[in-house]
C-alpha cells in the first residue's frame, strides 16, 4: 500500500499494529521491484504488521522529517515510534529476518 | 472500461513542469529554496499544458486530465508531440505515419546515412522508397498528416538542439543509429563508425534532454541481441533482474532485484547498444531522465495500414547481407528460386516481431512514460524460432505463391552457437502495457510475397542477388560463404533446444493492476476505451 505525506500520521503513527515503511524512488530500479516482495509480505504479516510504502520526492515532508539518505531504507514503527531501520534493497527472506528481529523486540 | 494507462498520473506526464517544483533526491542533494518551499506550501507542479492551472497537487490521472485522451493503444496527450530521430528509416518512417494518423504532432530528423551506407555497399532498397521532400507531401495528401521534417545529423548537436528547443517534444523516440551487425564487422572503420554514430549520438541527445526537455521520455531501440544467448540456459529477463532474483556466495545472499542484468553483446555493433543502455541508465539516475530501453526482436515484414495507402508512402526493405533482416532475406531469395541461406546448423534461436506489432509497442510505450528517474526495459517480441524454422515458414508461404523453395545450410560467418538453450521474459507489453500480438508469422510473409512479388519490385531484387549470401565473416575474413548442405523443406530433423518464451506477469496484486488487466481483456482486438 502506498501511502502519502498527508496518511503518514494516521497509517504510520496511530496504527495499532507495528508498520513497516519502505522509502523508495522511481529512480531506483531494485525499489521498484522490492514492491512484489513488500505485495506477498503484506499478505502473510497483515495480522502482526502493517507493510506500507511511500515515494520520498513525491512525500518529501517525511522524507525529511526523517532524514532519508538513501534508498530503499526501512524504518520500523510502533506506537508511534521508529523502533528499527535498515537499508538497502533486501531478498525476500531477509526482509523476513528483519521483520522477525523487530516484532521480536517488541515482544 | 479501464485503459492500461488510466491510473498513470502528472507524475508520468510530460507535460507536469518537476523541474523547479520537486526536490528530487530527499536524500540529501536537495535545492534549498525548492525544500523551503515544499516545506511550507506542500509539494505543487505546474502543467506545461493547463498553465491557468497555476500550482497544483501532481495527482490527477490520465483518466481525469482533459489533454489526455481515450485511443485504442491508451489514453495518448492530445496532438502529443513526438520527436523521431531517423525518421527516414524502415522503422522511423513507418512509426512517424502512424503517429500521425493517431493526431500527434510529428517531427523527425535524418541525415539519410542509411540510404547512403546501403548504396555504398552497392545495395538498395527493394521496395521504391521516395525522397523525403515527396514522401511528406504524399502524408499530407494521403493521410492528411503534417510532418515537421529537419535534416539533421545527430551528432550536429547545435542543430539538433535548436530543433528540440523548436518542437519542445514531449516524446521522443530515438531510432538515430547504425542498425547492423554485420556493417559493423566489416573492418576496423565500419566498427568505428557504428559505435561513434550510435554511442556519441546517443550521449549527446541524453545531455540535450536534460538541458531542453527533461519531463520528456526516450523510447531507445535497442535489441534482444545485448543479452547474446547465455549458455547457461538462464532466462534473458527485461534489463533488470526480478524482484525475487538471489546472488548467492560463500553462504551469504544478496537480492538481485532491480539489477541490470548481464549483457553478452554478439557484435562490435550491439556492444554499441550495450554502452547505450549504461549511458541512458545513468542519465536516469543522475538528472532524472526517464527512458524506456526497448530489446526488440529481430523485426520482420512490410505492413502498416499506414505505409500500404500508397506506394509513396512505403517504407524501405533491405535484403543485403548487411542491412536485411533474416525473414526479409528469405522472402527475396525465395522470390529469386535461391535456396534460403541458413547460417551453420540453422538451429540458433532468435526473437522476431511484425513491423505491424513493433510499431503498436511503441505507441504503447510513448502513451505510458515511465516515472521520473525511471529507466525501464522491454522486451519487444512476439514469437521465438529457430533460423531453420523460418526457413521452413518462407517457404511453406512460398510455395502457395507457386515457388519451388529449397533450403541450404552455408558456412557460418559469424561467431555464435549452433545449439543453445533461449527462453526470453517478455511480460510487460502483454500484461502493463495490454499488447497482444495480432500479426503472425504467416500471414506478415504472405504479405511480403504479395508486395514483393510485383513486376517491378522483382525487378529490384534481382539486382541486388549477389549481396545477399554473406561475405563478412567475424574473423575478418573476407569470401563468400559456401554451401554445406542442400535439402527440401519438411526434410530435415529437428534437433537442439525448445525456445521459451515467458509472457505471464510478475506477482503483482493490488486491485489497480487487477482492473487494467481486465480493461485490457475487454478491449481485445483494437476496442476503443471511454473516458469515465
Amino acid at each position: 500500500m502506498e501511502i502519502r505525506d498527508r496518511d503518514f500520521q494516521r497509517e504510520v503513527l496511530e496504527s495499532e499494529l507495528p508498520v513497516l515503511v519502505e522509502f523508495w524512488g522511481s529512480w531506483c530500479p531494485p525499489c521498484q521491484k522490492e514492491k512484489y516482495i513488500l505485495e506477498k509480505l503484506r499478505e502473510e504479516y497483515k495480522d502482526r504488521i502493517k507493510i506500507v510504502t511511500i515515494n520520498v520526492d513525491r512525500n518529501p515532508r517525511v522524507a525529511y522529517r526523517y532524514r532519508i539518505k538513501c534508498v530503499p531504507t526501512y524504518i520500523i514503527f510502533h506506537r508511534g515510534e521508529a523502533i528499527y531501520s535498515d537499508i538497502a534493497a533486501k531478498s525476500e527472506d531477509q526482509l523476513r529476518e528483519m521483520i522477525e528481529k523487530a516484532l521480536g523486540k517488541i515482544a | 472500461m479501464k485503459l492500461h494507462n488510466a491510473h498513470k498520473t502528472c507524475w508520468n506526464c510530460p507535460a507536469a513542469i518537476l523541474k523547479g517544483n520537486v526536490d528530487f533526491r530527499a536524500c540529501g542533494q536537495s535545492l534549498e529554496a525548492i525544500r523551503q518551499r515544499i516545506e511550507r506550501e506542500g509539494l505543487l507542479i505546474e502543467c506545461a499544458r493547463l498553465p491557468d492551472l497555476g500550482h497544483f497537487e501532481p495527482t490527477i490521472t490520465f483518466e481525469e486530465c482533459p489533454e489526455w485522451r481515450p485511443t485504442k493503444y491508451g489514453y495518448l496527450l492530445e496532438n502529443m508531440r513526438v520527436m523521431i530521430l531517423g525518421i527516414d528509416g524502415y522503422l522511423g518512417w513507418t512509426l512517424a505515419l502512424k503517429l500521425g494518423a493517431l493526431g500527434c504532432e510529428v517531427s523527425g530528423v535524418d541525415c539519410f546515412l542509411r540510404r547512403k551506407m546501403v548504396r555504398e555497399l552497392g545495395a538498395d532498397s527493394v521496395v521504391p522508397i521516395y525522397p523525403m521532400e515527396e514522401r511528406l507531401k504524399a502524408a499530407k495528401e494521403v493521410l492528411d498528416i503534417d510532418i515537421k521534417f529537419r535534416k539533421i545529423n545527430i551528432l550536429d548537436r547545435e542543430k539538433l538542439g535548436q530543433f528540440m528547443r523548436e518542437v519542445q517534444p514531449e516524446a521522443i523516440v530515438h531510432y538515430g543509429e547504425i542498425p547492423s551487425a554485420p556493417y559493423s564487422m566489416i573492418d576496423c572503420d565500419h566498427a568505428i563508425q557504428v559505435q561513434y554514430n550510435n554511442v556519441i549520438g546517443t550521449l549527446g541527445l541524453l545531455f540535450l534532454m536534460k538541458e531542453i526537455c527533461p519531463e520528456a521520455s526516450l523510447i531507445k531501440l535497442g535489441t534482444l541481441g545485448e543479452y547474446g544467448a547465455p549458455l547457461t540456459g538462464r532466462p534473458l529477463f527485461e534489463g533488470l533482474f526480478p524482484a525475487d532474483a538471489i546472488l548467492r556466495w560463500r553462504g551469504r545472499e544478496w537480492s538481485l532485484g532491480g539489477e541490470l542484468t548481464p549483457r553478452d553483446p554478439v557484435s562490435f555493433y550491439h556492444v554499441s547498444k550495450v554502452q547505450d543502455t549504461f549511458n541512458i541508465y545513468e542519465a536516469c539516475k543522475y538528472w532524472w531522465l526517464r527512458s524506456y530501453d526497448v530489446m526488440q526482436g529481430v523485426i520482420y515484414g512490410v505492413h502498416t495500414d499506414e505505409v500500404a495507402a500508397d506506394p509513396r508512402l512505403r517504407t524501405r526493405l533491405d535484403v543485403d547481407e548487411w542491412f536485411g533482416t533474416v525473414v526479409n532475406r528469405f522472402v527475396a531469395q525465395a522470390i529469386l528460386g535461391m535456396p534460403l541461406t541458413v547460417y551453420g546448423e540453422g538451429e540458433q534461436i532468435r526473437g522476431f516481431i511484425a513491423l505491424e506489432d513493433a510499431m503498436e509497442c511503441m505507441v504503447r510505450l510513448i502513451s505510458s512514460p515511465p516515472e521520473p528517474g525511471q529507466y525501464d526495459v522491454v522486451n519487444q517480441v512476439s514469437g521465438l524460432y529457430k533460423v531453420s524454422e523460418l526457413a521452413e515458414t518462407v517457404a511453406r508461404v512460398a510455395a502457395e505463391f507457386g515457388y519451388d523453395v529449397k533450403i541450404q545450410r552455408v558456412e557460418n560467418p559469424r561467431v555464435e552457437a549452433d545449439y543453445h538453450p533461449f527462453e526470453v521474459v517478455s511480460t510487460k507489453l502483454p500484461n502493463e502495457l495490454g499488447f497482444t500480438p495480432k500479426v503472425p508469422l504467416e500471414v506478415e510473409i504472405r504479405r511480403m510475397f504479395e508486395l514483393l512479388t510485383q513486376p517491378h519490385i522483382v525487378e529490384r531484387i534481382k539486382k541486388v542477388a549477389h549481396l545477399i549470401r554473406p561475405r563478412t565473416w567475424w574473423s575478418g575474413e573476407k569470401r563468400v560463404v559456401e554451401t554445406l548442405e542442400v535439402y527440401r523443406p519438411g526434410t530435415r530433423r529437428r534437433r537442439g533446444f525448445k525456445p521459451k518464451l515467458i509472457t505471464d506477469r510478475e506477482r503483482f496484486p493490488t486491485s489497480k493492476m487487477e482492473e487494467v488487466e481486465r480493461a485490457v481483456e475487454a478491449l481485445g482486438e483494437g476496442g476503443d476505451g471511454d473516458k469515465g
